[in-house]
């Protein structure tokens, strides 16, 4: 109790022989608060990217596996182009093959896509025409704005219905409300019946511009009517191409299943096809990836920012030399009238670990601005784990004390006759 | 017969410097009782500094042994001595060693401090030996406030905050004038007659006058330990 006591004064003593030299502590403080800061600021600035990269990923739905079909490169096109089509991605026997031989499979979703013009009285807007089963919404992750989506009558009886994205209806109806209205659509008429929002992530090799503009309609109303060709201008040439599927999503049991099919998978395409005309995507592969990238860009941020801390560190441990020197005296007296050497180590650790803390506290605060700064300068998400407040506090403080323990083992050592001497 | 508080027996303390080898203190023996009053004399290099820094638990004797209150002193470790010092021994330097940061009453509880007495008993103690100095106005000044006598007077109430056996004092008005010298001497001698034993290291004759037992230090060696003028008249008084 007596020691804890004098522990106590000690601490007191510390922080009073701070507030005699305010400007230096403050600055000294300044470097570590610096320091902390940076470590923080990296850290938020990490996790918000990798937050957001995640989270969309995650909308692909992590149980999940996309096959799309993907125009082979030039020089492998060649061979299949001699007859004037190009014949290209996944084929119907594809999909029976993966979907009966799949473990685990519980919904899957077929898809064709096709370039054509959207027609509304003079405007003619380029998109994608997307043929979809019903349940393509839910495993497309599209969100219903307004109206249906493709519906099994609309299957059954090839209805030419279509569904929308929001930004495409507004090019094409301007402020109107486009349900219920007809638009033209490679020679036939579509009656509008629901709005989307716009896919997080559409098909793979969608030409950015139309990524945008999509239209879905009955797969069945697509097959009858347009076909599986699609009709490619390139300034005087026409070239044809023809897709069976464009976008398999295939939905698996749960997470564990996933990794496995898309072994299966790989391995069946790479049997049937000789050319990369396929494109796989796993969404949980992507986000174990990204989470793998986090951690490597924790590292490095984190040791780029801690060197920042030992600067802040170095500049603590200059001060407090500095001021053992400058106190020798007051050493001297304080060892003659009764102070251990451990007295002098405390005081002094004190106050280094003063200086580092109130730094660190600091930098926390300033911390706290980060993300709303981050995401209006820079339009970049942060994010605060308390991880990220507790780890460079923790730092400071532990640098504070080996900062702090050199110099003060420095004045405990002094001989207290030739430190009374000292002017 | 007051109990005797320091024992010196065969007290060396030699210094190496560079190759030769400096004797500060030759084999000195010394006893000195609760209550005495006396001043240690000699010239610079007479090794009275030396010899104050051993009494004073801040040097170690070559060799020898030394008794404080009855406590081998010296074969303690660094420790041990800065224990010693907090509690039996009380300081006033030539250039009073006030600490300048802090106020009057927070000097006088540096000893305290390192006693490890709690905050709320500290302060009446060094309010209360404020007043017995006389600075009872001064309680909340800084040291650079006040003049020389007052700072003097601020370290001998340190030297009692710790109520010491021993008061040790290195030339206490070396850096004072004559006025404010001969008030000091007083308060010492206020002291010496409440019972407090006083070690005074002076070359001044008018400040060893003021003690009882005058001891003189030659080469490192005791020349001479005789009765002051005052002395004398004290104990031909006690006899009579």
């Amino acid at each position: 109790m007596k020691g804890l006591n004098k522990v106590g004064d000690i601490v007191l003593l510390g922080l009073s022989s701070l507030a005699v030299h305010k400007v230096r502590s403050g600055l000294t403080a300044m470097g570590i608060l610096f320091g902390v800061w940076s470590v923080i600021a990296m850290l938020a600035i990490n996790e918000g990217a990798s937050y957001e990269s995640q989270q969309s990923l995650r909308q692909m739905g992590s149980d999940n596996l996309l096959i799309d079909s993907v125009k082979p490169s030039a020089d492998e096109s060649g061979a299949a182009q001699a007859r004037g089509v190009l014949n290209y991605g996944i084929t119907w026997s594809d999909q029976r093959t993966l979907i009966d031989n799949l473990p685990g499979v519980v919904r899957w979703t077929a898809a064709h896509r096709t370039q054509k013009s959207a027609q509304n009285g003079t405007k003619l807007i380029p998109c994608q025409v997307i043929g979809a089963s019903p349940n393509y919404l839910d495993l497309g992750r599209l969100a219903l704005v307004a109206g249906r989506f493709v519906s099994e009558a609309d299957q059954t009886l090839c209805r030419n219905t279509a569904i929308l994205t929001v930004s495409l209806a507004r090019r094409l109806f301007g402020p109107d409300d486009p349900l219920d209205k007809v638009i033209r659509l490679g020679g036939e008429s579509f009656r509008v019946v629901g709005l989307v929002d716009q896919p997080s992530r559409t098909m793979a090799a969608v030409p950015s511009e139309l990524a945008m503009n999509l239209i879905f309609i009955p797969s069945a109303t697509d097959k009858n009517r347009f076909g599986e060709f699609t009709v490619i201008n390139t300034g005087s040439s026409r070239s044809r191409e023809r897709v069976e599927v464009s976008q398999l999503i295939v939905q698996l049991a749960d997470e564990k299943t996933v990794l496995n099919a898309a072994k299966v998978v790989r391995s069946l395409l790479s049997r049937s096809h000789d050319k990369r005309d396929y494109d796989i995507t796993v969404p949980l592969e992507l986000i174990e990836q990204r989470a793998k990238q986090r951690r490597l860009w924790n590292i490095m941020f984190f040791t780029v920012a801690s060197i920042s801390l030992l600067v802040g560190g170095i500049g603590i441990m200059n001060i407090m030399l500095a001021s053992v020197t400058e106190r020798t005296r007051e050493i001297g007296i304080r060892r003659a009238l009764g102070a251990k050497r451990r007295d002098i180590i405390v005081q002094f650790l004190v106050e280094a670990v003063t200086l580092t803390t109130v730094g660190g506290l600091t930098g926390i605060a300033l911390g706290f601005a980060v993300p709303p700064v981050v995401q209006t300068l820079l339009k970049i998400p942060a994010l605060l784990p308390a991880a990220t407040m507790i780890i460079p506090f923790l730092m400071a403080v532990i640098v504070g004390l080996i900062s702090g323990l050199y110099p003060a083992m420095r004045a405990a050592q002094l001989d207290p006759i030739e430190a009374l001497r000292h002017e | 017969m007051m109990k005797e508080l320091v024992r010196l027996e065969s007290i060396s303390k030699r210094y190496v410097m560079g190759r030769t080898v400096v004797t500060a203190l030759d084999e000195v023996s010394l006893s000195i009782h609760e209550g005495e009053y006396v001043a240690i004399m000699g010239h610079s290099g007479s090794g009275k500094s030396t010899m104050l820094n051993v009494l004073g638990c801040l040097d170690k004797p070559t060799s020898g042994r030394y008794l404080l209150g009855g406590l081998d002193v010296s074969t303690m470790d660094d420790a041990a001595l800065s224990d010693v010092r907090g509690r039996r021994i009380g300081f006033v330097f030539q250039s009073f060693n006030l600490i300048p940061q802090i106020s009057v009453l927070a000097n006088i509880e540096v000893p305290l401090f390192y006693l490890g007495m709690p905050r709320p008993q500290r302060h009446p103690r060094s309010s209360a030996l404020a007043d017995l100095v006389g600075l009872g106005h001064r309680k909340d000044h800084k040291p650079t406030e006040l003049s020389g006598g007052q700072r003097q007077r601020v370290a001998v109430a340190r030297a009692l905050a710790n109520d010491p056996l021993l008061i040790l004092a290195d030339e206490p008005t070396g850096n004072l004038d004559t006025r404010t010298s001969q008030e000091i001497m007083e308060l010492f001698d206020d002291l010496y007659r409440r019972g407090r034993t006083i070690i005074l290291v002076t070359h001044e004759d008018d400040v060893a006058g003021h003690a009882r037992r005058v001891v003189r230090l030659k080469d490192g060696k005791v020349d001479s330990d005789s009765l002051s003028a005052r002395g004398l008249a004290e104990s031909k008084a006690a006899q009579t």
